[in-house]
Formats: structure tokens, sequence, C-alpha cells
């Protein structure tokens, strides 16, 4: 078990910069998730830690340890491909075992791990098999088992849940929260899901064109993100967003004309000043009905889709924007209606010209 | 009413779906049955016979069988020529093929100048055997060759020998002259089978802690079995056809001493005659020639039969 620091990462492919002066702290038997959208660097800032890559300019340090000098199987890594990248050719027990071979184990001990390990994760009867006979799943377990036998100080897994189906992913989700636990081990997981991200991680890194955007809990990153893009990535829908512009700007806050919303006052100004064009987000799911809200969208319905528990309506806006509400089962609307949806201004946010968030109440 | 119509139209649709594969597959079919077939069927048939000349005599059974396989002087020169035949096979395999297995894997790694290395490598198959052959034998000629000129300017004096003239060299100089003549091939096919290896197993195995020879001899190698098989068989085919180098380079008598000599320069000088054995004789070079693509034919469908089973699905 280990920490694992990276301090001030580059990478790059002859002219394209990939990885961009990335500084993370994980501590030890965290488990972090990489997100963001395709091509952002994720599976390669996780192949730089595993040693695949080598780094353009940076340190990478596990357990104290400088490793960015150090080849793969020296840095004390475990890594779950994608792909699983179990050996055809090779038993379950011989690819979980070929590590321990290769490092020269006795014959003896290497049964004994593989075994353990295949007890955790109910291989046992599927030992003697090569991987051709097995499910999705079982290979996914496989591949997780190579990487406990080695009792690694980092398990590194590069979208592990991507080539199961939905249910299976679900299943698969929770048995590796739950192995987490069991093993208390660091753990970096790499993914474009967001739901994997939010559900699994203790501290989500979020990634955009090789440069970190967010570090921090999932609950954090969703309450508060710290710029539009983190806003509009995290949570599904995305987070619906109002151009507008600052009319007033002073010390108790500031005046927005926010066209679909109206005039909205904001409780904090930030470093903004009137004519400064901002965005104001609000989630799909923090729309109201009831109740005396901070502020309101109108609009026509164009779908509605009703899911029992849920309903998601589409609105066009007066002025043509989208918006998106997630609300309860038991609000009904059909293409045609009009339809108000109100929201509470705690639960709004607000992002500067930069795109950077602008502080609420709370600040 | 419908039905019957539906009925015609699925019946007209099948009719025409038959003629053009009967036209897609009647020029390969006639090419196979007039240049194969019939040959072989030929082959076999003249085998059968007393021949004199190019007037068949009476038929004799298998006799020209026994005599290729029993008789004094045929099977003499038969066991000397295959078992130069099984020598070039092992040197063909280890020399030229290991050579390519070695080139592929450094290919594989992406050099700089890959694309020049897989260009100039390939170069020489693409040239007319006869062509490398004559230009070789000039190289190799002991007087003005490039060969022995360029050792005695190397102050290798001891070295330069008459290559083809001695029974030691000249079998395994040729041999030389075809591995550079045909290397780029299992060099190419030895490349794409690397590069249909996921590079996951090879990263996987790198985390593993395996060496790189221990990924080549435990990864590579295994997973490229579809590609051994291929090579394996081409070169046992292509070893026992042997003929156009030793021929160009020695001529058909397979000198010196019969240490040159293969099947199919036996084949040649029987059935087409020459100056040693004097006229053609079709009934021995027929029978020969069975002999020599039954045991071809059975080793490589043997051959791939085993080499097959040893393939794996990449996943």
């Amino acid at each position: 078990m280990a920490n694992v620091e990276l301090r001030a990462v580059d990478k790059s492919f002859g002219r394209v910069d990939v990885i961009r002066n990335v500084n993370l702290d994980i501590r030890d038997g965290e488990f972090v998730v990489f997100v963001g959208p395709s091509g952002c660097g994720k599976s390669t800032l996780l192949r730089l830690v595993a040693g695949l890559e080598d780094l353009t300019d940076g340190e990478i340090h596990i357990d104290g340890q400088r490793v960015d000098h150090l080849a793969p199987s020296r840095r004390g890594v475990a890594m779950v491909f994608q792909s699983y990248a179990l050996y055809p050719h090779f038993t379950v027990r011989e690819n979980m075992g070929y590590a321990l071979r290769v490092a020269g184990e006795d014959k003896a001990e290497i049964a004994r791990k593989v075994e353990a390990a295949a007890d955790v994760l109910q291989l046992t009867e599927y030992l003697d098999r090569k991987p051709k006979a097995l499910s999705g799943g079982q290979r996914q377990r496989v591949a997780i088992g190579r990487a406990i036998v080695r009792d690694p100080k980092v398990f590194l897994f590069d979208e592990p849940l991507s080539n199961l189906d939905a249910k299976l992913r679900v299943q698969m989700r929770i048995e590796l929260t739950k192995l987490h636990g069991k093993l208390g081990a660091t753990m970096i997981y790499v993914t474009h899901d967001q739901v994997e991200a939010m559900t699994m991680a203790d501290k989500i890194v979020v990634l955009r064109d090789g440069v970190v955007e967010q570090v921090g809990p999932p609950l954090e990153l969703y309450n508060r993100p710290a710029n539009l893009f983190v806003a509009g990535f995290i949570g599904s829908p995305a987070m619906n967003m109002f151009e507008g512009s600052v009319v007033e700007a002073g010390a108790d806050g500031l005046v927005l004309d926010l066209p679909g919303v109206g005039r909205l006052s904001w409780p904090a100004s930030g470093t903004l000043k009137a004519g400064d064009k901002v965005h104001f987000g609000i989630r799909p799911e923090h729309f109201i009905r009831e109740g005396e809200p901070d502020g309101k969208v109108a609009g026509e319905v164009y779908a509605a889709e009703r899911l029992g528990g849920e309903t998601y309506i589409y609105l066009n806006t007066e002025n043509g924007s989208e918006v998106t509400v997630h609300a309860s089962g038991d609000w009904a609307a059909r293409p045609g209606d009009r339809l108000e949806a109100g929201f509470m201004l705690e639960n709004a946010h607000l992002f500067g010209p930069d795109g950077q968030a602008v502080p609420g109440r709370e600040g | 009413m419908e039905a019957v119509d539906f009925e015609r139209a699925k019946a007209i649709r099948q009719r025409n779906l038959r003629l053009w594969l009967a036209f897609l597959l009647a020029p390969p079919a006639l090419v196979l049955i007039i240049f194969v077939f019939i040959p072989m069927v030929s082959a076999v048939l003249y085998s059968l016979y007393e021949w004199d000349g190019l007037a068949r005599g009476e038929f004799i059974g298998l006799r020209n069988f026994y005599d290729i396989l029993f008789g004094p002087r045929l099977s003499a020169e038969l066991f000397n020529a295959f078992w130069n035949n099984v020598k070039v096979f092992v040197t063909l395999m280890i020399v030229q093929n290991g050579y390519a297995l070695v080139l592929a894997m450094l290919l594989a790694r992406n050099p700089r100048g890959y694309r020049f290395y897989q260009v100039v490598f390939f170069l020489p198959v693409i040239l007319s055997t006869v062509i490398i052959g004559f230009q070789w034998k000039l190289f190799l000629n002991p007087v003005f060759g490039l060969v022995n000129k360029a050792l005695i300017y190397f102050g290798l004096s001891d070295w330069a020998l008459p290559w083809l003239g001695l029974p030691e060299t000249a079998l395994p100089a040729m041999l030389l002259v075809n591995s550079w003549h045909w290397f780029g091939f299992p060099t190419l096919v030895f490349l794409a089978a690397i590069h249909r290896i996921p590079t996951d197993f090879i990263e996987a195995a790198r985390l593993d802690g395996a060496s790189e020879w221990r990924i080549a001899r435990e990864i590579i190698w295994p997973l490229m079995a579809p590609a051994v098989t291929i090579i394996v068989v081409l070169t046992f085919i292509g070893s026992f056809n042997w003929f156009e180098i030793p021929y160009i380079m020695n001529g058909l008598e397979g000198s010196p001493e019969g240490s040159t000599d293969m099947l199919g320069l036996l084949f040649y000088r029987t059935a087409f005659g020459s100056v040693s054995v004097g006229t053609s004789d079709f009934g021995h070079g027929s029978a020969l020639a069975v002999l020599m693509f039954i045991f071809i034919f059975v080793f490589s469908i043997l051959a791939t039969k085993y080499l097959t089973s040893r393939e794996v699905e990449m996943s």
C-alpha cells in the first residue's frame, strides 16, 4: 500500500502535448478515478504511472520513492487493462501466476497465492480453463486476480468495465468497490463513465486536454464545480446553462440579466463588474414545482420521457434555449404544454467570463 | 396467385445466383483441370508404362517405382538427393527463417528507418531467381569473383575457396544465396504476425516483469503460430522442390560429386535426359515425380495439422 505523487508531469508525443503540468497527491489506500472525455489524456496519465510510457518532464513517486526511471515491473504497480490482456495460450492459473513465475517464486507458493486470489474472486472452478472459455465478467475477474497475486503497492485500472454489458458493469462496479474495501489498497481507475467515477471514487480527477480541471471528492465536484467544463461534465443529464450578463455589481451582490430566466440577484460578486458575460447553471434535478422559488424558467415542452419513478421533461424557452428538467414520476407533462420550473439560488451555479465559478452565498 | 409469383421469383433468383457462381468459378476450375489435374493423372499413367524415348511401351505396373526405390543406380541417386533436400529444409529453417524471425522481432520495435528496412529486406524477393543465381555464380567465381577478391583484400586469402567447386562448400554457398534471396518473405510474414498480437499482451508481460527475451519466447512466439505454420509448410514444399538455384549455379548433375543434387534435378535428368543419363526416360521420371508429390503432399498435410493444433485464438 502506498501513496502516489505526480510532480509537474508532462508528456508529449512529437509536437503534441498530451499531459501538461499535472500535479497530484494520491493518499495511501485511496480510490482515485481519472475521468474526462475521449482524448483528454487520462489513459496516458495512468500509463505514465505504470511505466508503459516515459515522462517528457516531471517526477512520479510511489511510496516515497521516485519511480519514473524504473521499469514497469519494478514500480510495485499492477494494471488491469481494458481488453483484460489475458494471455490466450495460458490457463487462468498460468495467467494469474505468470508474474510470480517470472519472479522465480516457489511453485507451491505460486499455487497458494493463485488459489487464494481465485477464492476471493470466485474463480476456483475456472483455474484450469483458457480465457477463451470464460465469459466477459469472468475474464475481468481473472485480470483483477492477476493483479492481486502480485500484491502490488498500487492497482491501476484502465477502463476495465467498458467491454461489459450494462448489467454486468453495475455488478462489477460493486464488486470492485467491495474489493477495494477488503484490500485497502491504493487504486487508480480510468473511466469516461461519470457514473463509475461518482459511485466508486474517494477522489475524482477531472481532465481536459491533458490538464487537471478539478480534483476532489465526487459530491464536491457535483455541488461545487470549479469551472464550466466540470459543471457540464459531472452530472447526467448535463447541467442547464443560461448565457447572460451582469447588469449591476455591488458590495452585496450582482444583478444578472439572463435571457430565458429573467433578472436575478446573485448574493456575491467576486471580481465581476457590470457588463461581464456570465453563465448561469441549474442542474435538471434541482428544478422544483412547489414552494417559493428564487427564480423560474418557463417554456414549451417538446418532449417528455416518463420512466415511472422519474420523468425527464425537455423545454424550449422563449429565447430558444433548451432546458432539461429531471422531475419526479408524478410530474406529468406532454409535448405542447407550457411549463414553469422553479429553482433555488442555493442550488444554482454562476461562472464568470473566464469560465471559473463565481462564489455564491456560502463562498 | 401471389404465392405462385413468389415461388417463381425465388427460383429465378436462385438460378441467377448459380449462373453467377458458375461464371466466377469456371475459369479457375478450367485452369486447375488443364494445368494441375490432367498433368497429375498423366504422370501417374506414364509412371505405369515402359518408355523408349518419346514412345510409350508396355504397361509394367509399379516396376518404375521399384527401380527408383530399390534399383542399384537410381535408388542411390534418389537417397543422396533426398538427403540433400533434407539438409536444404533444415538449413533454410534455421538460417533463412531464423534470421527472418530475429529481423521481424527487431522491426516490430519500430526502429528508426523501419519502412526503409522493410523495403530493402523485401527487395531480393522480387528479383528473378535466374538473375540472382547467375549473379551469385559470378560473385563466387574462384578467379574473378567478388567474394574471393573481397576476402583477399581483407587479408583472408586462406578463406578464398572455389566455393561452388568443393563438395563441402557448394551446398552451403547455394543455401546462403537462397536465404539472401528469400529471407524478406518470412520476415514480412512474421512481422505481420507480431503486429497482429495486441500490444496489451506485451505490456502486461512487461508489468509482470518478463524480460524481452522471455516475452519473445513465452508470449510472442506461441501467438505467432499461424505465421510459423505457413512458413514451415512453404519452406518444406520449397525445399523439396528446390531446383532453380542449384540448376543455375552448378548445373543438372548436382556437382561436385552429387553434393548439390536435389530430387528436382534428379527428376529433370531422368525424365528429360542429360549428359550423364543419356536419353529421356518418362517412365522413371514420372514415377519419381509421383513419389515426390505423395511425400510432399502427405508431410505438408501432417505438418499443417500438427502446427495448426498449436495455434490459439487471440481473444
